[in-house]
């Protein structure tokens, strides 16, 4: 059996892996963009805010391919799938054949169209190459401009405070993580940030960069002109599938999967940031582009790949971060698309800076947002995970000294 | 293999086992000297509390696969099969709480520990007191409590005592086991008491 992988982020090194637990003989070919050993994504943005040091990010071995007896082909991008005679088609011409194939290709930043971009210091913040020209530019930076206030930009603008950057931040919506967060708590997020230093302008966004190697400055839509020496962009993520046949291949936002992680074509999986699944939250199709969701994504795959067909329930959002003195926990739909049929639950105690919010549809827990006190996260998210219908009275869960014990009755 | 096993219908929330547990996990292993240790020794035991206020010892159960090892960042997770235990490395944790937004039971804690790098809050939880057993001992829990909440054994022995118990109850001829000791005596007296 020849198995080809596309992609040697967390979701295709997984893949492998599980790969290699059933099939020892198949053959396994991955195509890999980065040049680097496996490593932890989203670990990039604590060696930007220096809680981590750059050496720690790789989470595997340098003789991971060796190990598993992978062949690898790095540096190289994909250029086309040829679904017909099953071969894979590299930029310089070379065609690999396979008889299984899994698209974690994952996902590139969205590219910010403004002129001037060229300017050194101006930076996306998606891989290891990325922040290491950051962690360069850092000495010499003053005033930094973050873009986007979405997980990415948040992140960024957080690192950048850290290191005693005097930090501006741009955003559409009104307070920072409006994706991930409900208006509660973004702006008390925002508030703990503002607390620590940090500019936030709302509404506006970046039209020119201005300088003459290094940027200088950027102009933005209303007009300003706000000065600056680093900036990052952070709008987010799109899969990076411009080389997937979508005649052959059902492709909507990302890839559309089915519960074995299979796509539309026989023997094309696709697992990842590029995978579109069901949100087991939302009950509609989602991409949730995270790093555990990759990581089972990419063992479920790589099982029904060799051949043992693995059931795949769904994805569901979730994020967990530190900032500042806040812990902030967030999982599934937080905000709910209607008031109809959604309960909502908070509660919030300022002397413990405790904030708690609990989305219900019936008498199942959809969603969750809590700041500080989040041990009990986890029994929250696998309430949501598994469908649990709640037997308790629901405020139960709005206690700080909620625990495992009171959902067994 | 014999593991801790959990007897949540047993317990009496007296909290002994948290106290022992942080002992079991600080530099001096002495419960007074323990208390003055920099950082405070911290149990991975944690006693909640239930619906009907009932106690319940809720600790890690070193699943397998172990949703916290799978949704980890940082590598940071790993599992000891010699032992069946999932262990933590506190110089790989980068503190970022993966761990706890996976965990089904809710068992992870966030603090500076004796056996982290000084100054650095991690991930902590049980480790099945790996430390003590190499010594010949048993979990520090186990040993302390007092009630049979906290038992450590063969699973299989535990669910045979278990069978037992449930059959005692509905057949009259099956043979009674022991009661705990103390209990015979505790008999003997208010039977006295009452003939008298």
């Amino acid at each position: 059996m020849r198995y080809v992988i596309i992609g040697n982020g967390i979701a295709g090194v997984c893949a492998a892996e599980a790969i290699r637990e059933l099939d020892v003989l198949g053959s396994i070919t991955m195509i890999g963009d980065e040049t680097f050993p496996p490593y932890s994504r989203p670990m990039i943005s604590m060696v930007l805010d220096g809680s981590c040091p750059y050496e720690k990010l790789p989470v595997r071995s340098e003789g991971f391919y060796e190990d598993l007896s992978v062949t690898p082909v790095l540096g190289k991008r994909v250029s086309a799938i040829d679904v017909e005679t099953r071969e894979v088609l590299i930029k310089d011409g070379v065609r690999i054949p396979y008889d299984k194939l899994l698209i974690a290709s994952g996902a590139d930043p969205r590219t910010l169209k403004a002129s001037n971009m060229n300017l050194a210091n101006i930076f996306y913040m998606r891989t290891e190459a990325h922040v290491r020209a950051k962690l360069k530019a850092l000495p010499e930076a003053r005033k930094g401009l973050v873009l986007g206030g979405g997980l990415v930009g948040f992140k960024a603008a957080y690192g950048l405070l850290k290191r005693g950057l005097d930090v501006t931040m741009l955003i559409t919506s009104g307070y920072p993580l409006s994706m991930q967060v409900d208006e509660t708590a973004g702006k008390i997020i925002l508030n703990e940030l503002l607390k620590h230093g940090l500019k936030v302008e709302v509404g506006v966004s970046v039209e020119a960069f201005e300088g003459t190697d290094r940027v200088e400055a950027a102009h933005t839509s209303n007009g300003n002109r706000i000065p600056c020496d680093m900036v990052v962009i952070g709008k987010g993520v799109y899969p990076a599938l411009s080389f997937v046949p979508r005649d052959k291949i059902e492709v909507d936002l990302g890839i559309v999967v089915d519960e074995h992680l299979e796509t539309s074509s026989p023997g094309i999986f696709a697992a990842g940031d590029v995978a579109e699944s069901i949100d087991i939250a939302r009950k509609e199709r989602w991409i949730n582009a995270l790093w555990p969701e990759a990581v089972e994504q990419g063992r479920i795959a790589g099982w029904n790949m060799a051949g043992r067909p693995v059931f795949y329930k769904g994805s569901l959002s979730r994020n967990v971060m530190r900032v500042m003195g806040l812990d902030v926990l967030t999982v599934g739909l937080v905000t709910p698309p209607s008031a109809d049929g959604y309960e909502v639950l908070t509660a919030s105690d300022p002397r413990q800076n405790t904030y708690r919010r609990l989305v219900f549809r019936g008498d199942l827990l959809v969603g969750a947002v809590l700041i500080n006190r989040i041990e009990q996260g986890g029994v929250l998210m696998s309430l949501i995970t598994n469908e649990v219908a709640l037997r308790i009275p629901k405020d139960r869960l709005l206690s700080p000294s909620f625990n495992y014990r009171q959902l067994l009755m | 293999m014999k593991e801790v096993i959990v007897h949540p219908e047993r317990c009496v929330g007296c909290m002994q086992c948290m106290l022992a547990c942080a002992t079991a996990h600080s530099r001096t292993r002495e419960l007074f000297s323990a208390v003055l240790e920099i950082p405070r020794p911290k149990p991975r035991v944690h006693v909640g509390v239930g619906l009907y206020d009932e106690g319940f010892p809720n600790r890690c159960r070193h699943c397998n696969p172990a949703p916290c090892q799978m949704a980890c960042l940082a590598n940071a997770i790993s599992r000891d099969p010699a032992v069946n235990t999932v262990l933590i490395n506190p110089d790989r944790c980068i503190n970022c709480a993966s761990c706890a937004m996976a965990c089904p039971y809710g068992v992870i804690r966030f603090h500076e520990d004796a056996v982290a790098p000084p100054g650095k809050t991690v991930a902590v939880k049980c480790d099945n007191c790996d430390e003590r057993r190499a010594r010949g001992l048993i979990p520090a829990c186990v040993e302390i409590c007092k009630v049979g909440a906290l038992t450590y054994e063969e699973m299989s022995a535990a669910m045979k005592r278990k069978t037992d118990e449930v059959a005692r109850t509905v057949s009259v001829c099956a043979e009674k086991g022991p009661l705990s000791p103390g209990f015979a005596l505790l008999n003997a007296i208010k039977k006295a008491q009452l003939t008298t």
